[in-house]
């Protein structure tokens, strides 16, 4: 790594690929500690693990032999669910602060490429992520045991892939927030989201005999559109399967894989080139 | 002068913002040319709105200029090499306020590929230059305006850079800090740092730099090294008398003298200025009238004068394209 000299005697590596990545693991270090210090990441982490604890009351109403079900498909729907939650909050709200408050206004023209700068803040957003993920598991793992349950690696399997939908879920909130408002980009990125989660729902509405979708010209080309540039979210839960005791194909699991990461490149790479044209003003 | 000797070179540089909801037009630059070479300070000074910041955002990639272009060390300035040797101090700088002062010159000092140790040593010591060591673990969420300001300077000074562009440098401060700030860019100059600043306080600057590009309304209304400036518009002269008994004659009598104009007059004195060229026949009269000079000093424009008139000037300029 070659690095210039100031005329006071300093040394400065700024070029090359790793003096690069220090800079990213530097945007992602203190996106971690700035989510360390706000209340918001707290609050939801706090009241998710309150949430799981209360599906052991839950599950007191139910049949005896069915409660360690009914804790696992209560976890397996709620803990995706307030991470994804989560990554919506928070990557908007991370996000737009730079640019509502000016910090990023200090930042970028240090010798740090915009690229840099949104990559580094999507990594420390999902490594935030990462960490409710798993503290929320192993919380709800705890209740599942109190109740006779037990975390199968097919359930742990099932949760890996609800991670990718995550790390898609948080390039989504960094693309709108890195070009819209923070009202707008929470909007927006929850609308990708719930829309996500049900397009199986508008393709068969939109292969049905009749309907709205079918029959007026301007809903059946919304819901097209809709199809083509909002991914299927209902791909990385496999919880109905899960129910079935089904065993999960791995060719499944990689394709489910490559399919959000896909995905995921998509949203970063498009928020990098429309953000690199940004004003900031 | 060797290229390499150019620091800074904005050439030609517009920038036209689209505002609204039917996109109007604000043309916040117009085509300015400017440079900074080694070793020099520039003041950069318009009134407020005059596009000093939009120019200088241009510079440091921030804003994308729509016409015209920036060299910084002789590279375009996205190219992060070129920005390494910059130091920016932005206008009213924010800072993350869950960071202490420590924090945010270790962040910045990462991304400027400083190592470990020597920000360990470094930062304290930038903090105590900048007053701020009582206060460089406290998050900044409870600093003032000016303290924020000396947290925004040093973290310009961080990776010791060549060019300093600093916008607004002394907005914020008590005159104290002022004072301090003044006393930080001597010292950096006699480092043989170049530094380029805006201001819209004109004695900020009239000790703190060689030249000085005056912008108004996007556009350079004058520029060059100061004491051109202030001395090739006019060479006059002000003279003070102390008047006769009877003032009305004698005061009518120098104001006969071709060029003369009166500032002001008592009772026992008078002030005027007049043309360098007529004082000699200034004098002559004064004797017949019985004036008498008690003195007489080269009138030198302040460089508030020469702002306002620039400005002014531009201003009757526009009117009169406009007129039919
Ligand atoms: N985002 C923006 N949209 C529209 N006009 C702007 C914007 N930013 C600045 N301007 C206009 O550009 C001009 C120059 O502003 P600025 O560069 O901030 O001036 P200065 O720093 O000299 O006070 C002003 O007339 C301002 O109204
Ligand atoms: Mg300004």
């Amino acid at each position: 790594m070659s690095s210039i000299t100031t005329s006071g005697g300093l040394q400065l590596q700024v070029q090359g690929p790793l003096a690069s990545l220090r800079r990213v693991g530097a945007v992602a270090a203190n996106t971690v500690r700035e989510a360390g210090r706000n209340r918001l990441f707290f609050g939801i982490l706090g009241a998710a693990v309150l949430l799981l604890i209360f599906s052991v009351v839950l599950s007191d109403l139910a049949l005896v032999d069915q409660r360690a079900r009914l804790v696992q498909d209560f976890g397996l729907f709620t803990i995706p669910l307030l991470c994804n939650l989560t990554a919506i909050l928070l990557g908007v709200v991370l996000m737009t602060k730079e640019i509502e408050r000016k910090t990023l206004y200090a930042i970028l023209p240090k010798p740090l490429r915009r690229a840099e700068f949104l990559l580094g803040k999507y990594l420390g957003l999902v490594l935030l992520l990462l960490a409710e993920l798993l503290i929320l598991t192993f919380v709800w793992s705890g209740v599942l045991l109190l109740r006779g349950g037990w975390l199968t690696p097919v359930i742990a399997e099932a949760l890996a892939l609800q991670f990718i939908e995550i790390m898609l879920v948080t390039a989504v909130a960094l693309f709108f927030s890195a070009l819209s408002s923070p009202i707008l980009s929470g909007v927006l990125t929850a609308g990708v989201f719930v829309i996500g989660r049900i397009t199986y729902v508008i393709s068969e509405l939109l292969g049905a005999q009749k309907g709205v979708f079918v029959e007026v010209p301007l809903m059946r080309a919304l819901g097209r559109v809709l199809l083509a540039v909002v991914p299927d979210l209902s791909t990385f839960n496999i919880s109905d399967e899960l129910l079935l005791d089904w065993t999960i194909p791995n060719a499944y699991l990689g394709a489910a894989t490559a399919y959000g990461l896909s995905w995921t490149a998509v949203f970063l790479v498009l928020a990098v080139l429309l953000f690199e044209r940004r004003d900031l003003v | 002068m060797a290229d390499a000797d150019i620091l800074l070179e904005v050439e030609k540089l517009a920038k036209t913002f689209r505002v609204g909801f039917f996109g109007r037009r604000v043309q916040a630059l117009r085509g300015v040319s400017l440079q900074v070479r080694r070793g020099e300070s520039l003041g950069y000074l318009g009134p407020n709105g005059s596009g000093k910041t939009t120019s200088i955002k241009c510079i440091l990639t921030l804003i994308r200029p729509t016409q015209g272009q920036v060299r910084l060390f002789g590279l375009d300035p996205t190219d992060p090499l070129a920005r390494a040797r910059v130091g920016y101090l932005p206008e009213s700088p924010y800072f993350y306020d869950y960071l202490k002062p420590t924090e945010v010159l270790d962040y910045v000092g990462r991304l400027y590929g400083l190592d470990r140790g020597t920000l360990r040593k470094r930062i304290p010591e930038l903090l105590d230059r900048l007053g701020l060591s009582e206060s460089m673990n406290r998050p900044l969420r409870g600093f003032s305006k000016g303290m924020l300001q000396r947290v925004g300077i040093a973290q310009s000074l961080l990776s010791d850079p060549d060019l300093l562009v600093w916008d607004e440098p002394m907005s914020g401060l008590d005159p104290i800090g002022r004072k301090e700030v003044r006393e930080l860019m001597i010292d950096l100059r006699r480092q043989g740092k170049s530094l380029f600043f805006s201001s819209h306080v004109l004695a900020d600057v009239e000790t703190l730099c060689d030249s000085v590009c005056i912008l108004d309304r996007g556009a350079v209304v004058a520029q060059g090294a100061l004491s051109d400036l202030l001395h090739a518009d006019r060479l006059e002269s002000e003279a003070h008398f102390t008047l006769p008994i009877d003032p009305e004659p004698a005061v009518a009598a120098l104001q006969r003298v071709a060029g003369v104009q009166l500032l002001d007059q008592s009772s026992t004195t008078v002030r005027l200025v007049l043309p360098t060229a007529q004082v000699s026949a200034l004098t002559a009269a004064a004797l017949s009238c019985g004036a008498q000079l008690t003195e007489l000093s080269p009138r030198r424009d302040s460089l508030e004068e020469l702002f306002v008139r620039k400005s002014v000037h531009l201003e009757e300029k526009s009117a009169a394209k406009e007129k039919p």
